[in-house]
């Protein structure tokens, strides 16, 4: 529906040091959409990310989420405020070690919103069982897999029910054939309309879930639009040259059928 | 007041001074003893042969697990005042029995130093050497040891660092060193701003030879952080 | 009781060790007057010495210099003069200070002076095992927990310090250890620890040996209770599968 982007992020510029990182970026996300961010590394993805949840300030710029303008959060209680709306998840996954799974759910809920315990902990469990985790409950981080250990950091993100949830690269640092089972994840998400920012190299996932896609390149959004339009169609030579590279195959692909993406769903089957 | 204490205090400094170096006489003693034991004792503890094993396993318990202190009595205690040798009486004096009572310690520290310098080598460098033929004696004598040394420096400085300020427990059993000769100085001038004067002299000038074999410890372990 | 120690003594003197001593009364009570103060020593210097090293670890890793530079200085200097000059320092210097000033009014007694230096000493060396423990925490949990809408104070006491105290745990359970040890030094300023008890008899006496087997079969078994108790903890807070 048109009406004002949940998220909305106007000419932002970071640098670290003298290294300019972000040069102008320009964003904005509709309540319920999932907008990917791709390009090569390097490129500022992460550092969008960062800012948006208040772990990095630009130097310049605007970043709107929902009412609140983020880059003038300074009080820890204000960023609180903000975090409590933004779920992250890292790409290492980052649990702590030295708590439980569902404890590690339990953290945030109880500490933070001041949840009941019982009730917190009998949504925990819902929790875990989407993410098809609930006999995990017990186990130490430690114990899991990968794969596992970055569905527990999606749930736990959950179990503060935010308002969107940012994903930072969260499958570069899986074994391959881990890759589905947090994918699925995400798309599930996706389809139950929570609003998503994913920086991911996975160009197919990107390309079969988004609404939007942007493209950045040395900190600057070269090219973004509907999944199909950038996939399909890019209009940049270098949207073009950097999908070459990433999926070796053409940039245009107008004569491909759209079942070929969604032939490779078999891929992204959930492993328990 | 301050100024008299100080020129009272320059004119103990030769005694003070002499003091440490019986200080450093015993630190340098302990831990070459110590160190040669130690190695040997760690020998023992790699060797196929289980009673030395256990002989060497029971060393290092004992006398890791000692009060300095108390093996600092035993020693001064159970060394007679003289020996024989060579059909000569030497007075045993008491600064050796200090030095082997520090020694003792020292050189279950230093065994267990060894062994774990040993357990650090990668078990992927005995299988190379295995492979080529070599024996075990071989082994350890070319490949391990000289890597063993590299890694034992660091921990060794620090535990001769301990050993020094252990020397300062040799004034209980009578040696003339440095704690000694502040107590002798502190008693004989009998001033309050004197004794306090003294004693912060004697901290300082364990501080400022220990301090610096720490930082150069600090220094090492870095260089050779793997 | 008193016929298995017969037995017992019986025994150790076929083999030439005369421990005939423990049946003096005089002896045998001084004994275990001393086994008591050395565990009482022990008892009061763990516990002030975890707390003095909680306290300095926060200073180190407070990020204000003027906390962290006093608190570094104090460390480097206990940890590298003998605890028996920083005795002399605080019992013949500070005290006899304080006597001057205040005459009888002095509250502390030797045993007190023992208890605060060593507290001291090895709380310095506590500091150091907690601040590695502190900086082993590494920085993309913190900001995991800081993104999770945690306060500063909610990460430091629901993340970092949980984390902070079992990396240092096997450091803290070594000071320990050593600090058993290190209360023999009572003994020279006349505090009546087991090592001055035993002193006390065995001038008295030449049974130095069996003495001293016996106050090191004491002081083993006390660093082998807390060594235990250091197991314990560490099975408690154990983190299964961390560091793969």
């Amino acid at each position: 529906m048109p009406s004002e982007p949940l998220i909305q992020l106007r000419e932002v510029h970071l640098a670290f040091a003298d290294n300019p990182v972000l040069r102008g970026i320009e964003l904005q996300v509709q309540a319920g959409q999932a907008v990917s961010i791709i390009g090569p590394s390097g490129s500022g993805k992460s550092t969008i990310l960062r800012c948006m949840t208040g772990l990095l300030r630009p130097q310049r710029g605007s970043i709107r989420i929902g009412d609140t303008q983020v880059e003038q959060l300074h009080a820890e209680k204000e960023l609180i405020a903000l975090r409590k709306q933004v779920g992250f998840v890292f790409q290492q996954y980052n649990l702590f070690p030295h708590l439980s799974v569902l404890d590690n759910l339990l953290v945030a809920p109880t500490k933070v919103l001041g949840r009941n315990r019982d009730e917190a902990r009998d949504q925990a469990l819902v929790l875990l069982d989407k993410v098809r985790l609930g006999h995990k409950a017990a186990a130490f981080p430690g114990e899991l897999s990968g794969g596992q250990q970055q569905r527990v950091a999606i749930a736990r993100a959950l179990a503060m029910r935010p308002k969107l949830i940012l994903f930072d690269e969260v499958t570069s640092a899986l074994d391959p054939e881990m890759v589905g089972e947090v994918l699925a994840v995400i798309r599930e998400l996706t389809e139950e309309g929570m609003t998503c920012v994913l920086v991911t190299h996975e160009m197919r996932f990107a390309e079969e879930i988004s609404d939007q896609v942007y493209f950045t390149e040395h900190g600057r959004i070269v090219e973004h639009g509907s999944a199909e339009q950038l996939f399909r169609a890019p209009q940049h030579e270098r949207t073009r040259a950097f999908l070459q590279h990433a999926l070796g195959e053409g940039g245009d692909r107008p004569s491909r059928p759209a079942p070929d993406v969604f032939s490779n769903l078999g891929r992204y089957s959930l492993s328990v | 007041m301050a100024i008299e204490n100080l020129a009272t205090l320059w004119h103990w400094s030769p005694t003070l001074g002499v003091g440490l170096l019986q200080n450093i006489k015993i630190s340098v003693g302990a831990i070459g003893l110590g160190t040669l034991l130690g190695l040997l004792v760690g020998m023992l503890l790699l060797s196929p042969l289980a009673p030395l094993r256990g002989v060497a396993w029971l060393w290092v318990q004992v006398f890791r697990n000692a009060p300095w202190l108390v093996l600092i009595y035993f020693t001064s205690y159970v060394f007679p005042f003289d020996i024989q040798v060579a059909g000569s009486w030497l007075t045993f004096p008491d600064w050796l029995k200090v030095t082997i009572g520090l020694a003792l310690p020292a050189s279950a520290n230093v065994a267990e130093i060894f062994r774990g310098a040993v357990a650090s080598i990668p078990g992927t460098q005995w299988e190379a050497a295995r492979s080529l033929a070599l024996s075990r004696a071989q082994i350890l004598r070319m490949i391990i040891l000289p890597q063993c040394l590299q890694r034992m420096l660091p921990p060794w400085m620090n535990l001769y660092a301990v050993v020094t300020m252990g020397t300062a427990l040799a004034s209980l059993v009578g040696v003339h060193d440095l704690i000694d000769s502040a107590q002798i100085a502190a008693n004989t001038v009998n001033r309050s701003g004197f004794t306090v004067l003294v004693y912060f002299s004697v901290l300082a000038l364990f501080f400022s030879y220990c301090y610096p074999i720490a930082r150069l410890t600090q220094r090492l372990e870095r260089r050779y952080a793997f | 009781m008193s016929t298995v120690l017969h037995g017992l003594v019986g025994q150790l003197g076929q083999v030439g060790l005369d421990y005939s001593f423990l049946f003096d009364a005089y002896a045998s009570s001084k004994l275990l007057e001393g086994a008591l103060t050395t565990v009482w020593l022990c008892l009061f210097s763990m516990v002030g010495s975890l707390l003095v090293g909680m306290v300095l670890a926060a200073a180190l890793t407070s990020g204000r210099y003027w906390l962290a530079w006093p608190a570094r200085a104090f460390v480097e200097v206990t940890r590298n003069t003998p605890t028996l000059v920083q005795l002399y320092c605080a019992f013949l210097v500070l005290n006899m200070l304080i006597n001057q000033s205040l005459g009888n009014a002095n509250p502390m007694t030797p045993f007190a002076w023992v208890v605060l230096v060593i507290s001291l000493h090895k709380g310095a060396f506590h500091a150091e095992a907690l601040r590695a423990g502190i900086e082993a925490v590494p920085a993309v949990t913190l900001e995991a927990a800081s993104s999770l809408a945690l306060s500063r104070r909610q990460q430091l006491l629901q993340v970092q310090l949980p984390l902070a105290l079992r990396f240092a745990l096997p450091a803290l359970v070594n000071n320990l250890i050593d600090l058993v040890k290190m209360t023999a030094v009572a003994s020279a300023i006349a505090v009546n620890d087991i090592t001055y008890a035993s002193i006390m008899i065995w001038t008295q006496g030449d049974n130095v040996i069996e003495l001293m087997i016996l106050i090191l079969a004491f002081y083993g078994l006390l660093s082998f209770g807390v060594n235990c108790m250091g197991r314990v903890l560490e099975a408690r807070l154990r983190m299964p599968g961390y560091g793969h």
